[in-house]
């Protein structure tokens, strides 16, 4: 048990490190990876599968390297009509738009479900 | 997303527990680390947590934990002087704050029926004998699932498509009645019924659907394929969300959308990553001229 890695390192970035860093690819253009600090398959499936909308994204996929590195990898390749990028940051506002609109339903709907003393 | 949010809800929505026991006096048959262990587990009411600061980032205590922006502090003193067993229970702690307190006790007081009642007595920590006595202090933090299951808001999530029943009309009406009984019997959840009057079979609760094809086989038995045709909506899902009680279930789903929201928003690209690359614009430009 002495060399068990602390249960906080899963999710707390560690100080001076980047949460997000960008590689672009050198030999092909338009195709870049993302690594991202301290995420797992909840944050890349998501993001991953919100880029397979976008009609400029020729490939998007992830990766969590090894479970005791906490930190995935997002690779993207799009056409020459947008960017890695550009894709990414598009993907995360589209999911951001999506979320606020699931949120204001949601409650909607829980308020009017609502019964005093629920559980 | 849909299992991003199962995901988090599971592990990620925060709620508050006991992470830190100073015990004063323990004479009972359990040791420390186990009662330690015990309190960690009772769940708290953690309608607060989303406002609260994790004590690992609070900077009003230096990180030690012990402020009232990241911590809530409980004390338990139980001494038992009577030949008759006495319960520790988590009605016996004592919170400093009224907002933050074990599930059980909080629903007992809306009951208003206390703990009187025989089958309500809260949750039992340890039990004394005479001359026994447990005196702690007891510090309750922000933490969520991931750090430790203590701090998971819900005892199970699951979800599934949302069923599209669809029965085939005329060859239905092409069934007596009798072999729509057996059929609509043959589902083990009560996903059918038939129409008392007309004699016609309708769907009356699609969702206790479990996707067992057992009607599907049912109808192939009978010489009848296609009568029914089951598809799952690949973008509606149904969630079924079990709170401990910590947090309401309604509620642990809008604070899973809101922490899926801030996980999103700490993934944006950073500034200077940006700058970085477009010095490499040129560059890019270049390659795609060429």
């Amino acid at each position: 048990m002495t060399n068990a890695p602390q249960r906080y390192e899963r999710f707390v970035l560690p100080e001076g490190t980047k949460k997000v860093s960008y590689e672009r690819d050198t030999k092909i253009i338009n195709a870049a990876s993302f690594v991202i600090e301290r995420e797992d398959h909840t944050v890349g499936n998501v993001v991953r599968m919100q880029l397979h909308r976008d009609a400029n994204v020729l490939f998007a996929g992830y990766k969590l390297p090894h479970p005791l590195q906490y930190k995935i990898i997002v690779r993207i390749h799009t056409t020459s009509q947008s960017s890695p990028m550009q894709a990414y940051n598009q993907a995360i506002n589209d999911l951001d738009k999506e979320l606020n609109h699931l949120k204001s339903a949601f409650e909607a709907q829980v308020e009017m479900m609502k019964q005093p003393g629920d559980y | 997303m849909a299992n991003a949010l199962r995901r988090i809800m599971l592990s990620e929505v925060p709620t508050i527990a006991i992470d830190l026991v100073e015990i004063e006096v323990n004479s009972t048959v359990l040791n420390d680390e186990f009662i330690a262990h015990r309190l960690g587990l009772i769940p708290l009411v953690s309608d607060r947590a989303m406002d609260m600061r994790f004590s690992r980032d609070c900077d009003a205590c230096d990180g030690d934990g012990q402020c009232v922006h990241c911590s809530v502090e409980f004390q338990l003193s139980v001494r038992c002087d009577e030949d008759q067993t006495v319960d520790v229970t988590s009605a016996d702690l004592i919170s400093s704050d009224p907002m933050v307190v074990p599930v059980d006790v909080a629903l007992a007081a809306a009951r208003t029926e206390g703990f009187d009642s025989a089958e309500n007595k809260g949750i039992i920590i340890v039990k004394l004998r005479r001359g026994q006595e447990l005196r702690l202090r007891a510090i309750a933090r922000k933490g969520i699932g991931k750090d430790h299951a203590k701090w998971s808001p819900a005892a199970t999530v699951t979800y599934m498509y949302e069923p599209d029943i669809y029965i085939n009309e005329d060859m239905m009406g092409s069934l007596t009645l009798e072999e729509k009984i057996s059929w609509v019997e043959s589902s083990p959840t009560k996903v059918f019924d038939i129409d008392p009057d007309t004699h016609q079979v309708k769907v009356v609760d699609a969702e206790a659907y479990t996707y067992d094809d057992e009607v599907i086989k049912k109808a192939e038995a009978m010489g009848k394929p296609g009568l029914v045709e089951i598809t799952g909506r690949e973008d509606s899902f149904i969630f079924t969300v079990e709170s401990t009680g910590a947090v309401k279930a309604s509620q642990i789903v809008i604070n899973a959308i809101e922490v899926l929201k801030q996980k999103l928003d700490a993934v944006r690209l950073s500034e200077d990553t940006v700058e970085a690359d477009e010095q490499f614009g040129e560059l890019g430009a270049h390659m795609r001229g060429g």
